[in-house]
């Protein structure tokens, strides 16, 4: 089942005097349980694709659609409403909260919902993840690689629909990272979820049920 | 979260938070000082406020005021008492070779203005004297010993109290209004108000009776105006002070308008990453002034304790009773300065919650 799909999808900014084509014309989709990984050089428009994707940005032209919905022309407040219910991130610098535990992190998404408690959820995820035993641990005290653990049970808190990960691997050794690899792929099929990766690594080509190129701006 | 992220660098919040009470502590503490000093100077006055006193003016035909003015006066107050007296100075000498100048007053209902120490004060004052208090110690006189005035012996009846007030304990004399014979008529005219009238509303009538057109035949002061007067003067006073007060709060607020700007900038990822998870830009905007808010309520109740410590040191100086401070009087400041400092801390909050909350995520996670 189609979770995302982008259509023609181009992205042109502005920097100073110039105009920068990052996107050229992009068709992708990412199907329930498959782990895709988009691979490319720098400046290649890895980042903007998965922003794409990750409704964290408006195309200048194309389509985008989220579960069939045309989220294209969405507001800003509507495209947070969809990031909050449907999409998980897992980023290169994990970006956890330094002074909230793992368990509070892993809650964060949903912590200003009210009457909602998520408590059971988080702290259940952990132990998937293998942390049951540092709850109340803050990030200072976690490793690389917990961390990243943490984040990804994070983007699982609200049960979404795709996980965008931006080089999840970035910052984690070999070993490491393919452990999280391991979570990732169990995960996707436990949950029944997109994953979309951006990398360089080619640990994740392995991993991958499919990999895309993206060169200057265009999928190969 | 509002509190974990202030608790994250606390000598910032600490230093933030110190603006704020020094801002409140100085509104509120001037604030009270002006009503401590109002307050001691119009105590100081306060027993006199019913009194109205009459005196030649500067177009009265003979400087004194005569027995006819004063049956006037006895019929437009007739309730209040109506004491004449004739004043005078003199020297007085004790045994033992000991000098005071003295205040000589000639007045006949005594009891009317005096209050004694020892001894009576009799209604009619016809052969005995009062002397006050500081007179009869550094002359060395009691009850019962003879005083000469003009020529003329007369015993000591009383010894007046001292009073506070103005002209309260200086060195008095007081006679039978005969002694001072030299004078037909009187220097001046006290009128105790009595309950059923205001000093300003017996001033009224004696002005209207006596001064016709521009002409002032009698002079009638009150103290109830001076006190008004003064009253007015401390309003004044105190707005001033206030205004000072309200422009360290107002530094107070730049600093804290800084400091949540330094923290939102710092904090860019962070609140990226929460936008990206799908935080809505409200519930950022609401964070952020949250913690602005904090700074003001912290900052507001430790200037408020801090204030009403002040406040008490303050009273006890200048009026004796600490626990006047309580009053809403001087207790209104306390309030307002904790008020004006949430209020401020919440508007200087606005603007960078409002930048947090409008910050793009894909900026935001870009660095």
């Amino acid at each position: 089942m189609t979770v995302i799909e982008l259509a023609d999808v181009v992205k042109r900014y502005r920097t100073g005097a110039e105009e920068i084509t990052a996107l050229d014309g992009v068709d992708f989709r990412a199907e329930r349980g498959e782990l895709v990984t988009i691979i490319g050089p720098s400046g290649s428009g890895k980042s903007t694709l998965l922003n794409m994707i990750g409704l964290l940005d408006t195309p200048t032209a194309g389509h985008i659609r989220l579960d069939g919905r045309e989220v294209t022309d969405f507001s800003e407040d509507d495209l947070t409403e969809e990031r909050r219910s449907g999409i998980g991130f897992v980023f290169q610098e994990f970006h956890l909260l330094p002074m909230l535990t793992a368990t509070e992190n892993v809650e964060l998404p949903s912590m200003w919902d009210t009457g909602v408690d998520r408590r059971d959820r988080a702290v259940d995820l952990l132990e998937r993840v293998g942390l049951g035993d540092r709850l109340d641990h803050r990030p200072a005290e976690l490793s690389g690689g917990q961390s990243q653990r943490v984040a990804i049970a994070r983007s699982l808190i609200n049960e979404p629909e795709i996980l965008l990960a931006d080089e999840p691997t970035g910052n984690l050794d070999q070993d490491t990272g393919a452990t999280i690899l391991d979570e990732l792929t169990r995960l996707k099929e436990a949950e029944e979820i997109a994953i979309v990766a951006v990398t360089h690594d080619e640990q994740l080509v392995d991993y991958a049920d499919r990999v895309v190129r993206l060169v200057d701006g265009v999928l190969q | 979260m509002a509190w974990r992220n202030l608790g994250r660098n606390r000598v910032r919040t600490a230093l933030a938070t110190l603006g704020i009470v020094i801002g409140v502590v100085a509104i509120a503490s001037l604030g009270i000082a002006g009503v401590a000093l109002q307050q001691q100077a119009t105590s100081d006055l306060g027993g006199l406020s019913d009194e109205v006193t009459v005196t030649p003016g500067e177009d009265a035909t003979e400087d004194e005021i005569t027995d006819d003015q004063v049956d006037d006066i006895r019929s437009l107050a007739p309730a209040s008492t109506v004491v004449p007296q004739k004043s005078n100075q003199t020297t007085l000498t004790a045994r033992n070779g000991d000098e005071q100048r003295v205040q000589v007053t000639g007045i006949t209902n005594a009891n009317a203005l005096y209050n004694l120490t020892t001894g009576r004060a009799p209604e009619r004052l016809q052969s005995g004297a009062l002397v006050s208090n500081s007179t009869a110690r550094t002359l060395g006189l009691e009850l019962g010993d003879p005083i000469e005035y003009d020529g003329r012996l007369y015993r000591i009846e009383g010894v007046i109290a001292s009073t506070e007030g103005f002209g309260g304990g200086g060195n008095e004399l007081v006679l039978p209004p005969s002694a001072l014979s030299t004078q037909e008529h009187y220097d001046s005219v006290t009128i105790l108000i009595d309950e059923g009238r205001t000093a300003s509303g017996v001033t009224g009538d004696l002005e209207v009776w006596f001064n016709e057109g521009d002409e002032e035949v009698v002079s009638v002061q009150n103290f109830a105006d001076v006190e008004e007067q003064i009253g007015s003067f401390f309003e004044t006073l105190n707005l001033a002070l206030l205004g000072i007060g309200s422009i360290s709060l107002v530094v107070a607020s730049v600093a804290i308008l800084n400091v949540m700007l330094m923290s939102t900038i710092e904090r860019r990822g962070e609140i990226g990453v929460l936008r990206a998870v799908g935080i809505r830009r409200g519930e950022v905007l609401r964070m952020i002034l949250t913690e602005a808010l904090f700074l003001g309520v912290l900052g507001g109740v430790v200037g408020a304790a801090l204030s009403v410590a002040v406040g008490l040191v303050l009273f006890h100086l200048l009026t004796d009773d600490p626990l006047l401070v309580l009053q809403w009087r001087s207790a209104q400041y306390v309030v307002y300065g904790f008020g004006f400092a949430v209020l401020a801390s919440g508007l200087s909050g606005l603007y960078p919650a409002w930048k947090a909350a409008n910050n793009r995520p894909v900026e935001a996670l870009r660095g």
